[in-house]
């Protein structure tokens, strides 16, 4: 499987009535697409607003982060058996709008979605605030359940990213990058000497608001499976989940894995990418212990040296991380385990509920409970309020003059355990 | 909480979806329970049904409480 991707550089998003990109500025037609979302009875409003890098703008409580995509080669359309028919992808041309995002924002589900700054001291919490932003705002219609509703905002944000990106179908990309996936014997074949690593992620399955869906299927229901790394960024996978919104992969996280783009870094020099596992983070001990080792077994049918783990949210999640961990271990396979921590505001707590021996290479994306307080910013996309409920805040959180004070789970990737955001510490 | 009250001098039976969390944090008698989002009990089945697995976890729980263990035991049914 090979997949080219035309990268398009968005530096700014403006309204016009004759949508166009002209000098790297997204002219969109906010009428036409908001008629489209409102296509489904299941919205009652929505409009567009625009985040810019540096803006004093707050957007709360979002949901999923997007990143314009279109295939213009090559079978199927972007999120096959989600927001396209099922075909599969990963091969041919798509084409990619970056440096910037659609953004799903609406009344809050439960006690989730996140935080997004795009400027002072909460702006580095979230990677999303260094992108051009176009903000879906949504209200549901009368009588809906939380089901509905989740599933039409997440049909609407993945829908409005096609329909942006269709704008770029017949232009001629900036540069572009090659990804190529082998199959097991042809790679085995052209790098006999090399370390043979794939990459297992753990994907969120744990009902309303903690689902993932691969090929639109609800990833609670799959056993764990192959899948080309190249599948991943025609959107293979698509998020339904932002509960604990610093640790929750988006659907712009898994368009963009950085996992997946290092591993392919180092693809053919230092190690062998023989390919990529995807597993779930079931309810029930039975699945979890099924799909550990599941997931073993496939890795050892590979015939690989190291695997490189990714989870997704914590708690629960912890358990199959370690069962993950320590079941390929056990077949003599090297791994690395990528994960967050919730160690307390002081970070002296345990800052995983679930712990091995064998875990013995660890990469953390920081303590998720750090408290931090951050000064009003002049503009709220959203409601400001939900700070109060959502993960991370609490009652008193949103200070009367709009100031937070709140745990960075609040902001959206903030911790995120692919590696994507940017904090580090000495 | 588990293991506070064991300090106090008092048995302890856990009950918990996730057994190997138990064992991870140190609790001595583990019941086992349904799922994350219902620990005690299963939403999908008929009430009689539902009040039936549910006095089977209290009993299992009450029968760990009153057995005696020399290492972490997880009391399956």
């Amino acid at each position: 499987m090979k997949l080219v991707l035309g990268y398009f550089s968005i530096e700014d998003i403006q309204f016009a009535e004759e949508p166009r990109l002209e000098d790297g500025v997204l002219f969109v037609d906010e009428a036409a697409l908001s008629a489209e979302v409102l296509a489904d009875e299941r919205l009652r409003a929505a409009h567009f607003e625009i985040a810019r890098p540096g803006e004093s703008v707050r957007i709360i409580p979002v949901k999923d982060v997007i990143q314009p995509r279109v295939k213009v080669e090559g079978g199927g359309e972007m999120f096959p058996g989600m927001a396209s028919n099922v075909d599969v992808v990963g091969s041919g041309t798509t084409y990619v709008l970056e440096g910037m995002s659609v953004v799903t924002v609406g009344p809050i589900v439960g006690f989730q979605e996140g935080v997004i700054d795009m400027s002072g001291p909460g702006e580095v919490y979230s990677p999303f605030s260094q992108l051009n932003n176009l903000v879906l705002v949504v209200e549901p219609a009368e009588g809906v359940t939380p089901q509905e509703y989740e599933q039409a905002v997440r049909l609407a944000g993945l829908k409005t990213a096609m329909n942006v990106a269709e704008l770029v179908r017949e232009l001629t990309p900036e540069r572009i990058e090659e990804f190529e996936h082998l199959n097991i014997v042809e790679s085995s074949r052209k790098y006999p000497d090399l370390p043979r690593v794939a990459y297992v992620q753990m994907l969120q399955s744990q009902g309303l608001l903690h689902d993932t869906y691969v090929y639109g299927v609800d990833a609670k229901r799959i056993l764990p499976t192959l899948i080309s790394p190249t599948e991943t960024m025609d959107g293979a996978i698509v998020s339904g989940n932002c509960v604990s919104a610093c640790d929750k992969n988006t659907t712009y996280h898994h368009l963009n894995n950085p996992v997946i783009a290092d591993l392919y870094k180092a693809h053919g020099e230092t190690l062998n990418f023989v390919g990529m596992v995807i597993t779930n983070e079931n309810v029930y001990l039975a699945d979890k212990i099924r799909s550990s080792n599941h997931t073993a077994e496939l890795c050892s049918y590979l015939g690989l040296d190291g695997v490189i783990i990714s989870q997704e949210g914590f708690g629960n999640p912890d358990t199959d991380l370690i069962m993950n961990c320590t079941k390929i271990e056990d077949k003599g396979i090297k791994t690395v385990i990528i994960t967050d921590e919730y160690a307390g505001r002081d970070g002296k707590s345990q800052s995983l509920a679930d712990a091995s021996p064998k875990a013995n290479a660890v990469v953390t994306g920081g303590n998720a409970n750090m408290l931090v307080e951050i000064p009003p910013l002049d503009k709220v996309i959203g409601s400001s309020g939900y700070i109060n409920v959502i993960a991370g805040g609490s009652a008193g959180s949103l200070k009367a003059d709009g100031a937070i004070e709140a745990e960075i789970q609040v902001y959206t990737g903030a911790t995120n355990e692919l590696g994507f955001n940017k904090m580090s510490a000495r | 909480m588990a293991k506070e009250i064991e300090r106090a001098g008092f048995p302890v039976a856990h009950i918990c979806t996730v057994t190997p969390i138990s064992k991870t944090v140190g609790a001595n008698r583990i019941i086992p329970a349904i799922a994350i989002p219902h620990p005690l009990g299963d939403p999908s089945l008929d009430p009689a049904n539902d009040k039936k697995l549910r006095r089977e976890i209290v009993e299992n729980a009450l029968h760990a409480l009153t057995t005696d263990v020399t290492e972490q035991t997880i009391f399956e049914e």
